[in-house]
């Protein structure tokens, strides 16, 4: 049980002259959903196809459920490719069935899970429709579905939310807590912070095909430090010898209404409290004060900077 | 297994459930059918042709009119004869005392009108015709038997159209019936208006044209001279045929009167005939002689050979465009994802190799269903030769070699919708393969007639040919040598190419972009499983 899930041990992974993925190690524990951030091209693709053994690595370990190989362990993974796609001329009950016969279930009880999962997800009234009828979201929904219909304990969904709207993303996102909840670890990647920001437990983030972070969402907020928005005539560098206090910034992109803006980037565990105290005792004139946690939003362009802009595209 | 097997049902489902297998499996024998019945409906249909005689000479019209009358004849006797077949009662139906005699009767009549046609016509005509002959049949015709509907006037001599001068020069004439001709002006007979078939015009002293062997007379023809047919119908040739036939013979009559030779005993003595029979070394004593059932026998294997063709390439098309649809869609990613590529390739091979086979099987079935339901003689006689087929060695070699061509192609073309995301470029890639599969539908007469010679021989040894060309030469008893080095060399040549193809379609189906080139193919190939 103590066993991670997945890990991923010095892993590289190149075509040609283009390194895809360069020696990235991580391991995922049981239980938990782990997000895979980073921008387009970054390699998350390709690490996920190593980890189901679509892509052999060129060198580096990958160890799935114990095993060398998800061959070995395949009717224990569910997968959503990022492009997604299914028969159009399959019956929407019998698509999932399929899908999860091959997965090892028998007849039977696969097409009695596709029904169960269908009418479970509020899609009861399609299992007789043909895939090429359905909405491109409703389409996905039971893509999602073939991928957890044989009840796998590893799931692995590739940009899950593309393509979806806000109603449907909750769906999706309610979707994934439930199964997480049944005690199974789920990977999903994306290049939405919000979904992972709401989702994860852990993040993984690359760019370039190299790792930049692995760990907490909250260890991940702290890498940027928080920060207090103030607007107010007063000139207030000389907040900078509070203590916690890093530094004091004039932001002159938010000057608006004719007063300054400034910004305080605190240090993690300081307590914003001190500085409205300060303000108060001192009889500023605040039009606004701001107290933001980073967000992962944040976090993500610090992380990656402006290279993101810059990859190669794969 | 179990995921092979789970492939090639869903394959097979859905092939089944699409309307191009249906029209597949419709289409052929609708149109074999159709094709039947319209030409029978033709045969009985056959338009009334009308035509023109001029005869300024005054010597051959009575010649004329006996040809017309006698290729008339010619149709109700073959009309007849296939009523006769069609009806006649049984031989054990017959009453006793005639039994023999009669069947014998009749027998030598079939047997007759079968192989010597101008005799039996003859003999026809001077025995009274269709009424003798209804006589003659009556006791031997099936209680149900309808009564006998002779068919209609083919051919109906019209008077010349009112402003053409009979005694006009024939250039005139022919100028005077130019519109009619041209089919610019229609003739009006019994109140309708027809099209002229045919101008026929015999010019006054065309027996000075007449050619004599032996004599000076012996020229080049020139055009125009002779007995002068205008038609602007140049396919149906069975009017002008008679009429020469009818014109020459009644000239030699006349010769040999002029020379006091007994016009019939030359007759008789043209009728003496020496029959010819084929017999086949390989049968048995006292069955060698070649029946209808051994001849289709010998013919079978092309149908065999269109049949492989056929459904190979209905099945191998839609190996394509299924792989290319999986490939585009990116459902490819989840099969891999849960299975080998090598279970979802053979799935896919044995799945469309089952609908393959479900065609053939209906095919078969409307087949027979159809030699059923519609009793004709045709198709008596086809039942007859099928029984034959079936009890002959010839279906185990067909589905020994439908297999392992379809698995030999089969591989080729998945490998090569592994390679590719639209149809468009798969096709590029399939050119070169079509023309090789045409090859041996073109070579398939060549080798039926010779089917041991020398090209049969080397194209059985190229794998690619051997399911074409042995089940071309099956028939034919080829040398042992060649039925098992072919066989082992074509299985041995299945298992190589699957095996590529496997390793072409693992790294295949992933690709995204342009289909590889040569180069990258081999290196593909050689790569170790990945």
């Amino acid at each position: 049980m103590n066993d991670p899930v997945l890990s991923l041990q010095d892993v590289t992974k190149t075509y040609g002259d283009f390194t895809a993925v360069s020696e990235v190690s991580f391991s995922i524990p049981h239980g938990s959903i782990y997000g895979f951030l980073g921008p387009n091209g970054a390699g998350k693709t390709t690490i996920i196809r190593m980890i189901l053994d679509i892509l052999r690595p060129d060198s580096g370990q990958i160890a799935v459920l114990g095993h060398d190989s998800a061959m070995a362990v395949r009717n224990r993974i569910g997968y959503l490719p990022e492009e997604k796609g299914l028969y159009k001329k399959m019956k929407v009950w019998a698509i999932i069935s399929y899908f999860a016969s091959l997965k090892g279930l028998d007849r039977k009880t696969a097409k009695r899970r596709a029904h169960e999962l269908l009418e479970k997800y509020g899609l009861a009234d399609f299992a007789e429709a043909k895939v090429e009828s359905l909405s491109k979201g409703m389409g996905q929904k039971v893509q999602v579905i073939s991928a957890i219909a044989h009840d796998p304990e590893l799931i692995i969904l590739d940009e899950p939310f593309s393509g979806l709207d806000p109603v449907n993303q909750e769906v999706l996102e309610q979707l994934i807590r439930d199964i997480a909840s049944e005690g199974r670890t789920i990977i999903f990647s994306t290049h939405i912070m919000q979904h992972a920001e709401r989702l994860c437990d852990r993040l993984l983030l690359i760019t370039g095909g190299r790792k930049i972070f692995d760990g907490t969402v909250s260890e991940a907020r702290s890498i940027i430090p928080r920060r207090v928005t103030l607007q107010t005539a007063t000139d207030i560098t000389h907040l900078q010898s509070l203590p916690g206090v890093l530094a004091v910034h004039r932001n002159e992109e938010e000057d608006d209404a004719g007063e300054p803006t400034w910004d305080l980037h605190l240090e993690e565990h300081s307590d914003p409290q001190s500085i409205l105290r300060l303000c108060f005792e001192q009889n500023m004139a605040l039009t606004r004060f701001d107290y933001t946690r980073a967000s992962l939003h944040d976090v993500f362009v610090h992380l990656v900077g402006h290279d993101a802009g810059e990859q190669t595209f794969r | 297994m179990r995921v092979i097997w789970l492939i090639a049902l869903r394959e097979y489902i859905e092939n089944v459930r699409t309307r191009g297998f249906w029209l597949g499996v419709l289409l052929i024998p609708v149109i074999f059918a159709g094709i039947f019945l319209f030409s029978a409906r033709l045969a009985e249909n056959a338009p009334v042709r009308h035509y023109v005689l001029i005869d300024q000479s005054g010597q051959y019209e009575e010649a004329v009119a006996s040809a017309i009358r006698r290729e008339h004849q010619r149709r109700i006797l073959q009309s007849f004869t296939r009523y006769i077949q069609q009806y006649r009662r049984p031989d054990a139906d017959l009453p006793s005392v005639s039994a023999d005699q009669a069947s014998s009767q009749i027998d030598r009549f079939l047997n007759d009108a079968g192989s010597q046609e101008i005799a039996t016509l003859d003999q026809w005509l001077s025995n009274g015709g269709l009424d003798n002959a209804r006589q003659m049949a009556e006791p031997y015709l099936r209680d149900d038997a309808p009564p006998f509907e002779a068919p209609r006037e083919q051919f109906v001599a019209v008077p010349p159209p009112e402003p053409v001068d009979p005694t006009a020069s024939p250039e005139q004439i022919v100028e005077q019936m130019r519109p009619w001709l041209n089919d610019e002006q229609r003739l009006r007979v019994d109140g309708e208006s027809v099209r002229l078939f045919a101008l026929i015009l015999i010019p006054d002293g065309v027996e000075e044209q007449i050619m004599v062997p032996g004599s000076e007379g012996l020229q080049p023809r020139a055009e125009g001279e002779g007995v002068q047919f205008w038609t602007g119908n140049l396919t149906d040739t069975r009017l002008p045929n008679a009429i020469e036939a009818s014109i020459n013979r009644n000239i030699r009559e006349q010769a040999f009167a002029e020379r006091g030779i007994d016009v019939s005993a030359v007759q008789n003595i043209q009728r003496m005939r020496l029959p010819l029979t084929r017999l086949d070394p390989g049968q048995e004593e006292g069955e060698e002689s070649v029946s209808m059932a051994d001849t289709f026998r010998q013919w079978a294997p092309i149908g065999f050979v269109y049949l492989i063709f056929i459904s190979l390439m209905q099945s191998v098309q839609y190996l394509l465009s299924n792989t290319i649809e999986e490939k585009s869609n990116r459902i490819i990613e989840v099969l891999i994802a849960s299975v080998t590529p090598n279970e979802l390739m053979m799935g896919k091979l044995v799945g469309i190799g089952m609908s393959g086979i479900t065609t053939i099987i209906a095919w078969l079935l409307s087949f027979f269903v159809f030699i059923r339901l519609y009793q004709s003689v045709e198709t008596a006689m086809i039942a007859q030769v099928l029984d034959v087929l079936l009890g002959s060695d010839l279906i185990p070699w067909f589905i020994f070699y439908y297999l392992s061509g379809y698995a030999l192609y089969a591989g080729i073309f998945l490998a090569i919708g592994s390679l590719c995301n639209t149809l468009k470029e798969a096709q590029s890639l399939m050119m070169p393969l079509m023309l090789i599969l045409i090859i041996p539908i073109i070579s398939m007469g060549f080798i039926a007639q010779d089917p041991n010679g020398t090209l049969a021989r080397v194209m059985s040894w190229i794998p690619l040919f051997t399911p074409f060309s042995m089940m071309n030469r099956a028939a034919a008893q080829p040398p042992v040598f060649d039925l098992i080095g072919t066989s082992l060399l074509l299985l041995a040549s299945v298992v190589l190419v699957l095996w590529l193809s496997g390793r072409v379609f693992r790294q295949g189906v992933l690709r995204t972009g342009q289909p590889p080139r040569l180069l990258e193919l081999w290196r593909m190939m050689r790569a170790r499983p990945s």
